[in-house]
């Protein structure tokens, strides 16, 4: 191990900062099935990380361990790539499922569109015939991205709409992202932050989710829930959109900046598949409380589309 | 709904040892887990917020207009605890998340949108009992949520009911039973009356129900009622339209269509389905003065579609606003309004094959004008505004809305005495604490004057009936052509109420079908005029002899020739228009045409067969 990470080291000191030298491969295999409910969702089903060594890890026991409304937070870094094999497990239909996903590089068969859509052929899983996608986080595709069903339901354009949804976070290479800390605009360390919150704004519900890197673990938050940290620590928030509603995302006694831009803003536009990730410092200026987050479209609030962001000590 | 999906649920909830398929209960078990993930974790400050236990999802489908996607059933059986997530799935226009029913003292209740839009809720339920659901534009969308406590016996429906008009009733009283028997009628189309049968069988299976400590059977409201098609003695003149607004149709997604009777003889002439235009929920029509169009408003859409009378052929399809209900023309211009239900105006087009917009006029805010009518000298305009409990009077000239709160509930049609003094709106859920009314509205002071109590001679809780007022859930409420009665079709009570304008009393209940909707009037052959009585689970037409105030007959509107039709064939009866129009101030202007070649000889031919009372000579 120790002479692993020294042979690298060394390597990147010959070689210079390459890419190539920290890339990872993910195999990672996503079922679509049906929650009790009667919603679909995706499911974590396992998650290999190949490292550039040959390593092998598993990861798969940091997710949820059934289908969760958003579906799994599969997480990348700028030079990897992963190879995403959907089952079909929805085990009332026939009709095809499929994963399409969004800010990545893919080659065309891998785009998760039916023939009616595409003309060649229907990228997607049937009963018992799952389906292989590869993704290339490549330079520039740092983000946080979509994934939904592209070919469930009639007339085969997908069951997004009824849950078939999740995130893609693809981290720069680099390690740091901006944020607006103690009122200047600085960089900080992705290992820094200790939480992630994946809050969807669906019709006139937030769906969310929780990635603690505390204990490295996914928890599925499901709909307008609290989400906690600590009063100082650095959390990630990533606000998506799905559906056919506009909304305005607005946390309360928090502040952030647009990414890429310098501008301070405390309310977003979020419409279908928009996407917003920002950091902030839980409680900053303001202290500890129950502070309210909600869509600030009023008839969206009057339909309870709203949660708390509770900082404590 | 499966009443066989609903027995595996109820006898799960009961204990019976049923279980619904293992991936399902794998899938529950995990999501419990799931949910509880980090509980007792001290990195994890994050509180989890409801997961839905079961999603009803809103469509436009006839019956399972809230459709739950497991089993396609517009009921779903869940735990106290519990949260159900109820959204807007597969229709083409917006929609209230309205508490039609629910359990006195349910925390969070009633559920209320108070504008149509396609919002979601996730409901949670602490109170086991019923609850139910509806749209306040489309109000008899229903879906049922039954909050079951496996600790007791059977399945809970609760001691009493709230209903949305304010009245609270036990579940053992007879409103209670009509209103569970329509629930299951009007949500499971093979329960719908079929008159191709001797008898309508509804056969409900035998689940225990436990009403607060009462325990019956759900098959105690079972009902077995024969059948008779009997064509009027008597033909009419012309034609009548009605709108079949269920019928499945092979070639397109949405439903419905406007089925032509021939008067004379009482048979279809033809059905207009509007395969190549997905004509969606065809509601409400009305013509111009030559009778060459047919104006159709699509009801579960944006959308006015105008056809030929004669050939069927579509000329427009226009869009102009959610849920379009009704539409009528001014006597004297021909010029449309059509009341947009999901919004709050009357959309004012230009006659013809094709329309203009020339305008819209607002009936006040949140008000969801649905069956309104025009005064016959084209005054005024009279909107019930099903959102908002009021009616508004516009004075067609200067286009001003007056609005009349009534404090009613749902003010659904409007009638108005030839007279042009009063108008008559008929409240489908009544004025509380009236469950059943009628308001009658003074055109000239624009204030109401009475509200008519439609089940006046009803006791909600024995069912007993001491005298003809016993109508429930009130729709279509036109004014007969000689001014004398208002006739309403009772959507609960499957009849059809006779007002005498001249005391505002009810003198007549007849018996008429489940879903009893559409009214219009048409003249009879030799004088006289019959009301046309259009029912929703029903596949036939009521024919009303306004002479004797009797049943003339039943006509079959389902055509088992036509292969087009895939399902629910002849069902959905709502708007009705007869041709001629017998209103005076329409008459009129149709009779002015006679002669001047403008009117197809078969049309000179009805008006031919008038004698001069109907013409109001």
């Amino acid at each position: 191990m120790m002479n692993r990470i020294l042979y690298q080291l060394g390597l990147l000191l010959v070689l210079g900062l390459s890419q190539q030298a920290w890339a990872e491969t993910h195999l990672i295999t996503l079922k679509a099935a049906r929650l009790p409910s009667g919603q679909l969702a995706y499911q974590m089903v396992s998650h290999k990380i190949e490292h550039s060594g040959g390593k092998v890890e598993d990861i798969t026991s940091r997710y949820a361990p059934g289908p969760t409304i958003p579906g799994p937070t599969i997480v990348m870094t700028e030079g990897d790539t992963a190879k995403v094999t959907l089952e079909h497990g929805i085990t009332d239909s026939q009709l095809p499922v499929s994963l399409h996903v969004h800010g990545v590089h893919y080659k065309f068969d891998s785009d998760g569109t039916t023939r009616a859509l595409n003309g060649v052929a229907d990228q997607a899983a049937f009963p018992g015939k799952p389906y292989t996608y590869e993704w290339i986080a490549a330079p520039g595709t740092a983000g946080t991205w979509p994934y939904h069903d592209h070919a469930f339901g009639d007339p085969k354009v997908g069951a997004e709409d009824q849950g078939l949804y999740g995130t893609l976070i693809v981290n720069p290479e680099s390690g740091k992202v901006p944020a607006l800390i103690d009122g200047k605009v600085t960089q900080v360390n992705l290992k820094d932050i200790k939480r992630e919150f994946i809050l969807w704004m669906h019709e006139t519900t937030f769906w969310g989710q929780e990635l603690n890197h505390i204990v490295n673990r996914e928890i599925p938050l499901w709909t307008n829930p609290t989400v906690g940290a600590r009063q100082g620590e650095l959390v990630r928030f990533h606000v998506i959109g799905m559906g056919t509603a506009f909304h305005t995302f607005h946390l309360h006694g928090h502040r952030w900046i647009e990414p890429g831009t310098t501008h301070v803003v405390d309310t977003v536009n979020i419409g279908p598949i928009n996407r917003q990730s920002f950091v902030v410092k839980a409680g900053e200026g303001v202290g500890t409380g129950d502070w309210h987050y909600h869509c600030h479209v009023v008839q969206h609030m009057q339909s309870g589309m709203m949660g708390k962001f509770r900082v404590i000590q | 709904m499966r009443l066989k999906c609903l027995f595996t649920a109820v006898t799960l909830a009961a204990g019976l040892g049923l279980s619904l398929p293992a991936e399902a209960v794998k899938l529950k078990q995990r999501a419990a887990t799931t949910s509880q993930a980090g509980a007792g974790d001290e990195a994890i400050i994050s509180v989890a917020g409801v997961m839905p236990s079961a999603t009803l999802e809103m469509t436009d489908e006839p019956g399972t207009w809230f459709k739950d996607p497991n089993d396609g059933d517009a009921l779903v059986v869940v735990k106290p605890g519990e949260a159900v997530l109820i959204k807007m799935t597969d229709t083409n226009s917006e929609h209230t998340i309205t508490s039609l029913i629910w359990q006195p003292g349910a925390r969070d209740f009633p559920v209320d949108q108070e504008k149509p839009s396609s919002a979601s809720v996730t409901v949670k339920f602490d109170k086991p009992g019923l609850y139910v659901f509806t749209c306040k534009v489309h109000p008899y969308m229903f879906g049922a949520v039954i909050v079951d406590d496996p600790a007791t016996p059977g399945l809970d429906l609760g001691s009493e009911i709230q209903l949305v008009t304010g009245a609270k009733v036990p579940t053992t009283s007879d409103i209670a039973k009509k209103l569970l028997r329509t629930f299951f009628v009007v949500t499971t189309p093979a329960l719908w009356r079929d008159y191709t049968k001797p008898t309508w069988e509804v056969k409900l299976p035998d689940i225990p129900l436990n009403l607060g400590g009462v325990q019956i059977s759900l098959n105690a409201l079972s009902v077995s009622v024969p059948n008779q098609v009997s064509l009027p003695a008597t033909p009419g003149v012309g034609e009548v339209w009605i709108n079949t607004q269920f019928e499945k149709i092979a070639g397109k997604t949405k439903f419905g269509s406007a089925t032509q009777l021939d008067a004379a003889t009482w048979k279809i002439k033809k059905k207009v389905k509007g395969i190549k235009t997905n004509l969606n929920h065809p509601h409400n029509m009305w013509s111009d003065k030559a009778y060459r169009y047919i104006y159709q408003t699509e009801w579960f859409d944006k959308r006015l579609t105008t056809f030929d009378r004669k050939t069927g052929d579509i000329y427009s399809v226009v869009t102009v606003g959610q849920s379009p209900s009704h539409v009528i023309t001014r006597p004297g211009t021909d010029v449309l309004y059509v009341a947009i239900n999901g919004e709050d105006r009357v959309a004012k087009l230009a006659p013809g094959r094709n329309h203009n917009l020339l305008g819209a006029i607002n009936t006040g805010p949140h008000t969801g004008p649905h069956g309104h009518w025009i005064s016959d000298d084209g005054k005024y305009m009279v909107t019930p505004n099903a959102l908002a409990g009021s009616v508004s009077v516009v004075d067609l000239s200067s286009e001003k809305a007056t609005e009349i709160p009534t404090g009613a509930v749902i003010p659904i049609a409007i009638g108005i005495r030839p007279q042009g003094d009063y108008a008559y709106a008929a409240n489908l859920l009544g004025t509380p604490p009236m469950l059943s009314s009628m308001s009658v509205i003074d055109l000239k002071s624009k204030k109401k004057v009475k509200d008519i109590d439609l089940a006046a001679d009803y006791d909600p809780v024995s069912g007993k009936t001491q005298g003809p007022a016993y109508g429930l859930l009130p729709i279509q409420t036109p004014v007969s052509p000689d001014g004398k009665y208002v006739v309403t079709a009772n959507t609960l009570s499957a009849t059809i109420s006779i007002v005498d304008t001249a005391t505002n009393k009810v003198i007549r209940q007849l018996p008429c079908d489940p879903g009893a909707h559409g009214v219009e009037f048409g003249f009879k052959k030799g004088g006289g005029y019959y009301a046309y009585v259009a029912s929703k689970f029903s596949n036939v037409l009521t024919v009303v002899d306004m002479d004797s105030l009797e049943v003339a007959g039943r006509i079959l509107l389902a055509d088992p020739g036509d292969t087009r039709i895939t399902g629910l064939n002849g069902y959905g009866g709502q708007g009705v228009l007869p041709l001629p129009l017998p209103f005076h101030g329409w008459l009129t202007e149709t009779l002015k045409l006679s002669g001047s070649g403008e009117l197809d000889p078969e049309v000179e031919g009805w008006l031919k067969e008038l004698t001069p009372a109907q013409k109001g000579i």
